[in-house]
């Protein structure tokens, strides 16, 4: 097992996969998460869900991807598109990817850095979970967000209190960034 | 035997989400498992299990319910618990059901809310030591007697019975999956001993249908569980390739459920049959689901995550949507601390259970111990026949016995009994020696006793009847599968000496009478305080020092 660990980490290209990957002991070859990542870009190609879209950053490597959500209407966030970052470990899926928003976003569940409390990124992910099913889950959670649990104390409170105050807040933060 | 690693407290807290916030705690709904040190892992609860105890309720918890637990009780509402008493709970909590119930911010701990975020990102980086394949090779199952050898009596009894009932053994490593895999293995592993081409092609058809059933009642987009699916029927295509070289076949199948991405693959195939199977029988397993999330909670909490363990119902629906239609049966041998001496058996479905087990079709044996699966193999026919002692019905041959043989049976093998190792032989040795014409000897030159007889005693008197019985020199750990353990002078087994209706030596001398060696010392680890049998008295049941007379206790 060990001999075969440190060949994994000789090979190109899982380097990356291996600093995703973390202090894990067992790195398992990431053969099986870029033909199920590639699997998964088809379908988002040929059958896209409205208001999102993923594709894999343009170093090439088909563990990181960048991702766009539009804030869905009748929200705050309405007219709004946001940018994501996904890190896929290298045993996805049968962990989750680590998603950040790119864009500045005010919302009770992401925090200041980007970073995002939702279940299904953390212990209720599936292997039967997929891209294309978080982002739609993110784009629900811009119109419901968890209040019960925020990152963002004021966010939370505002949300129920101040609704026009939270929509301005929105917009204040809200900055469109540039791809890298 | 329980180690108290820095790393224990860890999987107390792997389920809280949040990295910032104190005040959200989200314990993970999931069984919190054992560690999985094999054997010691078993046995449960460690020193601190009281600590584990006492600090769960704190943790899923309104604090201010609870103050009165808490080990440094202050003002209500605002009692210190330091990180380091966190970090003391040990791996072993029991888990009730951790509700996430906010944690109000009440607690004191400011000063240390880094060292608790600093613990949590530890406690979600945390990957237990894992050794060895994913799947391991066919052992003796032996190997688990010894493993146990120094464990509860209940174990200890147990584990020696096991290797009569099945004399190999396979590891699964213990990564959460163990019973997932062991199955999904015993499924391939079953088929290539069909030996069928047929059966086997079959199923890849069978394979067909039930993705569709995932697709269908599970509701899982095909694209999303392809690639596993593949996995699974491109290792039936092989195993149909192969299924006239079975060893091939068997080695090819132990490479694959070893390279991880194939394994699991296959795995996760299983999975997503059994949740679909779920989700298509509401109505009959709805009210099974012990989590209190309803069946799709449950399955995406449960059968559908990677690393959660198969649970009763699990199986119960992996042999329904996989085993069942094609008569494959899975027995599960529990070994735990059940009163009795030997495993404890149970067959899904369950109407195998009142079957004979000749009447069953192909079988998958499992060994579960408390969160581990792995899987058994019981004796190949022949070699059951082999190592049992059968030649005693030989006795019409006594008519022909050399007459040297009448004083060989007649030999005191009394001081045998003191050598450690004797006490373990077979049940079948006792009857032998005692016939008072030996003639079932002449047969038995190549049986698993004759070493024992021959070796420690090279008595000139003997040697010549022994020359003349053409014994073959001593090979001493000849017959693993009957005896598996010499013994030492601590472990006596009354147990196991009572089921093989033999008794323990008696203590002829004052010193061994009053020795630890004699189980009715308190001293002895198997202390058996003696009883009063009015019936053995005459026969049996020597006069003991009276100042033993412990009964009582």
């Amino acid at each position: 097992m060990s001999h075969m660990e440190d060949s994994q980490n000789a090979a190109p290209g899982s380097v990356q996969a291996n600093k995703l990957g973390g202090a894990k002991k067992s790195v398992e070859p990431a053969q099986n998460a870029a033909k199920r990542l590639q699997t998964e870009l088809m379908q988002l190609m040929t059958s896209p869900a409205p208001g999102v879209s993923a594709f894999p950053s343009a170093d090439g490597n088909l563990l990181s991807w960048r991702a766009t959500i539009e804030g869905p209407a009748d929200t705050p966030y309405s007219g709004l598109t946001f940018k994501l970052s996904f890190e896929f470990p290298s045993n996805y899926p049968y962990s989750p990817p680590t998603v950040l928003f790119r864009t500045p976003i005010y919302h009770p569940n992401v925090d200041f850095s980007g970073r995002i409390c939702l279940d299904i990124l953390k212990d209720k992910w599936t292997a039967a979970y997929n891209t294309q099913t978080v982002l739609l889950s993110l784009q629900s959670l811009l119109g419901e967000p968890n209040n019960t649990s925020p990152l963002n104390g004021e966010a939370a409170e505002l949300w129920d209190k101040d609704p026009a105050l939270f929509k301005t807040k929105v917009l204040a933060r809200h900055k469109d960034i540039e791809d890298d | 035997m329980f180690q108290p690693e820095p790393a224990a407290y860890i999987q107390v807290s792997t389920g809280y989400a949040i990295p910032h916030s104190v005040s959200d705690y989200t314990f993970e709904e999931t069984p919190l498992r054992l560690n999985d040190g094999r054997g010691s892992g078993a046995l449960g609860t460690g020193p601190s299990g009281a600590n584990a105890l006492l600090y769960a309720p704190m943790l899923s918890a309104p604090a201010g319910n609870r103050v009165q637990v808490g080990p440094a009780p202050s003002s209500p509402g605002s009692f210190n618990f330091n990180p380091t008493s966190l970090s003391a709970a040990p791996s072993t909590v029991p888990a009730p059901s951790h509700q996430p119930a906010p944690l109000p911010i009440l607690l004191k701990m400011e000063s240390s809310a880094d060292e608790l975020v600093a613990q949590e990102a530890a406690a979600r980086e945390y990957q237990p030591q894992l050794e060895g394949p994913l799947v391991g090779k066919k052992t003796p199952s032996t190997a688990i007697t010894e493993e146990y050898a120094k464990a509860d009596p209940i174990y200890v009894q147990k584990t020696m019975m096991l290797p009569q009932t099945y004399t190999h053994y396979r590891q699964i490593q213990g990564d959460g999956n163990c019973g997932w895999r062991a199955i999904g293995f015993g499924y391939f592993e079953t088929l290539i001993k069909t030996g069928s081409k047929a059966r086997v092609d079959a199923e890849k058809e069978r394979m067909q249908a039930l993705n569709a059933y995932i697709e269908t009642a599970g509701g899982v987009p095909a694209y999303v569980f392809q690639d596993f699916a593949d996995e699974t029927s491109s290792l039936l295509e092989k195993m149909s390739e192969m299924i006239g070289n079975p060893e091939r076949a068997a080695e090819e199948l132990l490479e694959a459920f070893n390279t991880p991405d194939v394994s699991n693959s296959i795995m996760y195939h299983f999975r997503l049959m059994a949740s679909a199977y779920l989700k298509g029988h509401r109505a009959t397993y709805g009210d099974f689901i012990s989590t209190g999330t309803g069946v799709d909670g449950y399955c995406q909490a449960v059968l559908e995550r990677h690393g959660v363990e198969i649970d009763h119902l699990g199986l119960e629906l992996l042999v329904n949507v996989l085993l069942k239609p094609i008569d494959f049966v899975l027995e599960v041998a529990y070994l735990d601390r059940s009163p009795g001496s030997e495993v404890n058996i149970y067959r899904f479905p369950k109407e195998a259970n009142s079957q004979l087990a000749s009447d069953l079709g192909p079988t998958i044996h499992l060994l579960y111990r408390p969160d581990h699966y792995d899987i058994l193999y019981p004796p190949e026919p022949v070699s059951l026949q082999v190592h049992r002692v059968t030649s005693l019905s030989q006795s019409y041959e006594i008519a022909s016995t050399p007459a040297a043989l009448h004083s060989y049976a007649q030999l005191n093998l009394q001081p045998l009994a003191f050598i450690p190792g004797f006490d373990a032989s077979p049940a079948g040795l006792a009857p032998i020696l005692d016939t008072t014409s030996a003639s079932p000897l002449t047969t038995y030159s190549p049986s698993p006793v004759s070493p024992w007889v021959s070796a420690p005693f090279p008595d000139p008197a003997l040697q010549a009847t022994s020359a003349s019985m053409a014994i073959p020199p001593p090979a001493p750990p000849l017959q693993p599968q009957t005896h598996p353990l010499r013994f030492s002078e601590y472990c006596q087994l009354p147990e196991y000496v009572e089921n093989n209706t033999r008794r323990e030596p008696t203590f002829q001398t004052a010193t061994f009478k009053n020795s630890h060696f004699n189980v009715a010392h308190y001293n002895n680890p198997n202390f058996q305080p003696e009883e009063y049998k009015p019936e053995a008295d005459d026969h049996d049941s020597p006069p003991r020092g009276g100042g033993r007379k412990r009964g009582s206790v």
